[in-house]
């Protein structure tokens, strides 16, 4: 500690280690919170279309429509650790070939300082609702949730599941030449 | 123009490092839990960041240009023995003859 140099790297230091340590104090205190808030979800219009689809291994596959209303209060889950929520739309379903089927409809990317008041109205789906085969006809039971992404300052990144959820069934007849 | 910093004399003395190091631990230690509980009351982690920074800014002015509090403990050498530089002298006349003889 003879020389300023030296001085200066043991006070740098001990900066870092108090800062790391402040930054374990600020994990520790939103480790165990519940970041679960209840959700509302509206469908205003449902559509199917058979359709060539041409990333899978038959010819058409059943596509979905569904327009859709959400609004939630995100101002609960945003503490002092959290930097961003990544929202996204789900829904998930089974047909007669496969028991379990979960599609990603919309996301959204919710900054710190952005609006906190979620409340979309009439939203067309952002990504294709196709389905794996022709099971969406006539399929009684479409559930959508919301869940969401945690991305914090420090710490572990939880998928929290809304609660709240949507059912929806599909009508029994394509439509044709109908443009979305 | 390094030389001209190397020249500039930044030495403490010994209770004079001691109480430096005190020093900057003490007031970066009362920044941080001052900052932890400021951000934890507003809820803003930046805040304590900043708070932590000017801690550190604060204690680098106080403890890294040799302050005058910091050379009040002067190390207190022996003077010089004044018989070790008689031998020398005398050594070397005696070396000095032993060549003129040869």
């Amino acid at each position: 500690m003879n020389t300023v140099l030296s001085r200066a790297n043991s006070l740098f230091a001990f900066s870092l280690s108090v800062m790391a340590a402040l930054t374990f104090g600020c994990f520790i205190t939103t480790a165990f919170k519940d970041r679960s808030i209840p959700v509302d979800i509206h469908v205003s219009k449902i559509m199917i279309k058979n359709v060539d689809d041409f990333t899978g291994p038959r010819e058409r596959s059943d596509l979905g429509f569904v327009t859709f209303d959400i609004s939630a209060n995100l101002q609960p889950i945003f503490d002092w650790n959290v930097k961003e929520l990544f929202l996204y739309l789900t829904a998930e379903y089974s047909t007669k070939s496969n028991a379990l089927n979960q599609v990603v409809l919309w996301d959204k990317i919710v900054l710190r300082g952005d609006n906190t008041k979620l409340n979309l109205k009439d939203v067309k789906s952002k990504y294709f609702f196709f389905d794996d085969g022709n099971g969406l006809r006539a399929n009684k039971n479409i559930t959508l949730t919301l869940s969401w992404n945690v991305v914090p300052n420090a710490g572990i990144l939880p998928l929290v599941m809304g609660s709240g959820h949507k059912s929806l069934a599909f009508p029994e007849t394509y439509e044709t030449s109908k443009s979305y | 123009m390094l030389s001209a910093f190397k020249s500039i004399p930044t030495h403490m003395d010994y209770k004079g490092q001691k109480l430096a190091e005190q020093i900057f631990q003490g007031v970066i230690l009362v920044s941080a839990v001052i900052g932890f509980i400021y951000g934890f009351t507003i809820q803003q982690f930046g805040w304590t960041v900043y708070i932590m920074l000017a801690g550190f800014t604060i204690s680098c002015l106080l403890t890294l240009p040799p302050w005058p509090v910091y050379r009040k403990n002067h190390l207190n050498w022996q003077p010089a023995m004044p018989e070790t530089s008689g031998e020398n002298r005398d050594k070397l006349q005696e070396i000095q003859k032993k060549k003129k003889h040869k």
